[in-house]
């Protein structure tokens, strides 16, 4: 039927076997790497922060899993069921990031410098004036706060979801459809809430009503790429190859195109405001990022996060090639570049540094999520077995029960 | 008039978006080229089913869109910086960023324009007459049938033909239309 050369359409499913120990091994590799930073003093610092920029990255694909399926029942939407188990799945994982979240909320007094102010009750202005969320018990009640809403919504979106399997029933995709509802509002609310209190308070003089959407923008474009990748590897190695069609990667491609227009909307939004604006408390955040090497990594974020995926994406048969998937891989360097970009100059001033530590945390992650999430994937069915879109998903019209002719229904029944 | 003219082509009717389809790939697949489909509202797959390409309509747009963009800039950086420099708080004459959105703004209204007028000029409109818009049953495309006109200019026209190809087809309705 296609024209397009889509790789998801090759029949012969590829070797991975040789793969699957690979999140284990960077978990170890990681681990060990991480707990020499967390045991040796003069590591510390570095650990704390480098573990700050995987943790978000990871927390990044969670929330992005999550407003996807947020999505899906806010807009009733029929395309996405097929993919859907895949971004619940990615979602329920934000119950890990309460985990991997130890480390930060420990070494938090040291990290950020207005705990410091608070504790001895030193406050500067800004903290004074921001005093209401910028506080110790706050903080913590607060990122509670968060990883319970986080935890609650993720867990009952996929609960019912997996019902729906059981029963067929249309309740379930109602109570889905009442999650999203308040779902939707609870997500801007704690993801602005988290983002706020993790990252942007590192510098809590700081001024930026863009920071929530900011980093929103960049999280749910990177988990569309990601879901992009995965979805093909799980339509070429067999679980969603028959429900998984063209539609669902273009679609996929479209919103990925979507999200980089709206993320260089945002970012260039927050940094026009403030340039224009040219006041000292503002721009003193983009001044720091301007010295050493953090102007090339500034520059490549506007080529590399906007313009080459932009430019690459602007042609119509480009979502179904093979582009997608270096794509995918340029999407995961280009989130980590941001959040780097956003966290590291605090402790960097002069440029950009990779440590080891930064490659340590980040395997760690990758392994210990990548382990979760299969884990989590192949003990439940692939897609929504009985969901009532699951038909239209695929292109197929199934007439509703009560159009039925009530004499072939008679003759049935006769 | 009518009478001796050729005849601009030949009318087929259909009853369902499935038939309209399957008469679609049949004309397809026949190698036609001069020819249109007509349905009340849009048919998902039709342009596969008719064998379109993508269309052109988007070089048009990102013509339009990158002139102005480049028109844009050129043209803040030569009146504020050139021309008639304004200082204004401190910044230099002419930065990329000051000039963006006004260049982001031309970029999307010339793009809009690319659009309009490419589509326009692709389709060959305005047009003020149409043969098909004299044909009595062809009003009903807007309502509740679907049509597949093949024209008579076509190279592998031929009435007989052609006829027989669209009533295997499945059309119970085929007619000349005039010119």
């Amino acid at each position: 039927m296609s024209s397009h050369s889509n790789p998801s359409t090759a029949a012969t499913p590829l070797d991975l076997s040789k793969w699957r120990s690979l999140p284990t091994r960077l978990m170890l590799v990681g681990g060990i790497l991480s707990l020499i930073g967390l045991l040796v003093p003069s590591y510390r610092e570095q650990f704390s922060f480098s573990w700050l920029v995987s943790f978000m990255f990871f927390l990044s694909l969670c929330l992005g899993g999550w407003f996807m399926v947020l999505v899906h029942h806010l807009f009733d939407a029929s395309w996405s069921v097929p993919i859907r188990r895949v971004t619940e799945n990615l979602a329920c994982q934000v119950r890990w990031m309460a985990v991997l979240f130890v480390p930060i909320a420990l070494f938090a007094p040291r990290m950020y410098p207005w705990m410091e102010l608070s504790a001895n009750h030193t406050p500067d202005h800004a903290l004074h004036a921001k005093g209401a969320l910028l506080n110790i018990p706050t903080f913590y009640l607060a990122s509670i706060f968060c990883f319970a809403v986080w935890w609650y919504y993720t867990t009952k979106l996929r609960f019912w979801s997996l019902e729906q399997d059981r029963t067929g029933s249309a309740e379930c995709t109602n109570r889905m459809r009442m999650l999203a509802y308040f779902g939707v509002f609870a997500f801007a609310i704690t993801l602005t809430l988290g983002v706020i209190l993790w990252m942007k308070s590192l510098q809590h003089q700081w001024f930026s009503t863009m920071y929530g959407v900011y980093y929103f923008a960049g999280s749910v474009w990177l988990t569309i790429a990601t879901v992009y990748v995965i979805t093909l590897v799980l339509k070429r190695q067999g679980p969603l190859r028959e429900v998984v069609q063209e539609t669902q990667f273009y679609f996929l491609g479209s919103l990925l195109f979507a999200f980089t227009v709206f993320y260089a909307y945002i970012h260039f939004s927050q940094y026009f405001i403030i340039w224009n604006a040219n006041i000292p408390e503002e721009t003193f955040w983009y001044v720091l990022r301007e010295k050493g090497s953090w102007w090339q990594i500034g520059l490549l974020i506007v080529f590399g996060h906007f313009f080459l995926p932009f430019l690459t994406l602007l042609r119509i048969d480009v979502k179904l090639s093979w582009l997608m998937i270096p794509l995918g891989v340029w999407a995961w360097l280009m989130h980590y570049v941001d959040l780097q970009f956003n966290i590291m100059p605090i402790l960097h001033p002069d440029g950009f540094v990779l440590h080891w530590l930064d490659i340590g945390s980040f395997a760690f992650m990758a392994g210990f999520m990548a382990r979760n999430f299969m884990k989590d994937f192949a003990a439940y069915p692939a897609y929504p077995q009985k969901d009532p879109r699951f038909a239209e998903s695929m292109g197929v019209y199934v007439a509703p029960a009560s159009k039925t002719p009530a004499a072939k229904v008679a003759g049935g029944a006769r | 008039m009518g009478e001796t003219s050729k005849p601009y082509g030949i009318i087929a009717e259909f009853e369902t978006a499935a038939a309209i389809m399957h008469a679609a790939e049949k004309v397809r697949d026949s190698g036609f080229r001069k020819w249109d489909v007509f349905t009340p509202f849009p048919v998902h797959g039709m342009d596969r089913a008719m064998g379109l390409k993508n269309s052109k309509v988007g070089w048009f747009s990102f013509i339009g869109g990158a002139t102005g963009y480049t028109s844009g800039m050129l043209m803040i950086w030569y009146l504020n910086a050139v021309d008639y420099a304004i200082p204004i708080g401190g910044k230099p004459m002419f930065s990329p960023h000051g000039a963006f959105p006004p260049s982001y703004e031309l970029t999307i209204l010339l793009g809009a324009f690319g659009a309009i007028f490419g589509m326009l000029f692709l389709n060959r409109l305005p047009k003020l007459h149409h043969p098909l818009l004299k044909h009595e049953r062809f009003k009903l495309a807007t309502h509740d049938r679907f049509f597949v006109v093949i024209e008579t200019g076509d190279p592998k026209f031929s009435e007989t033909e052609t006829r027989a190809l669209l009533e295997s087809a499945g059309s119970k309705h085929i007619e000349l239309v005039e010119d």
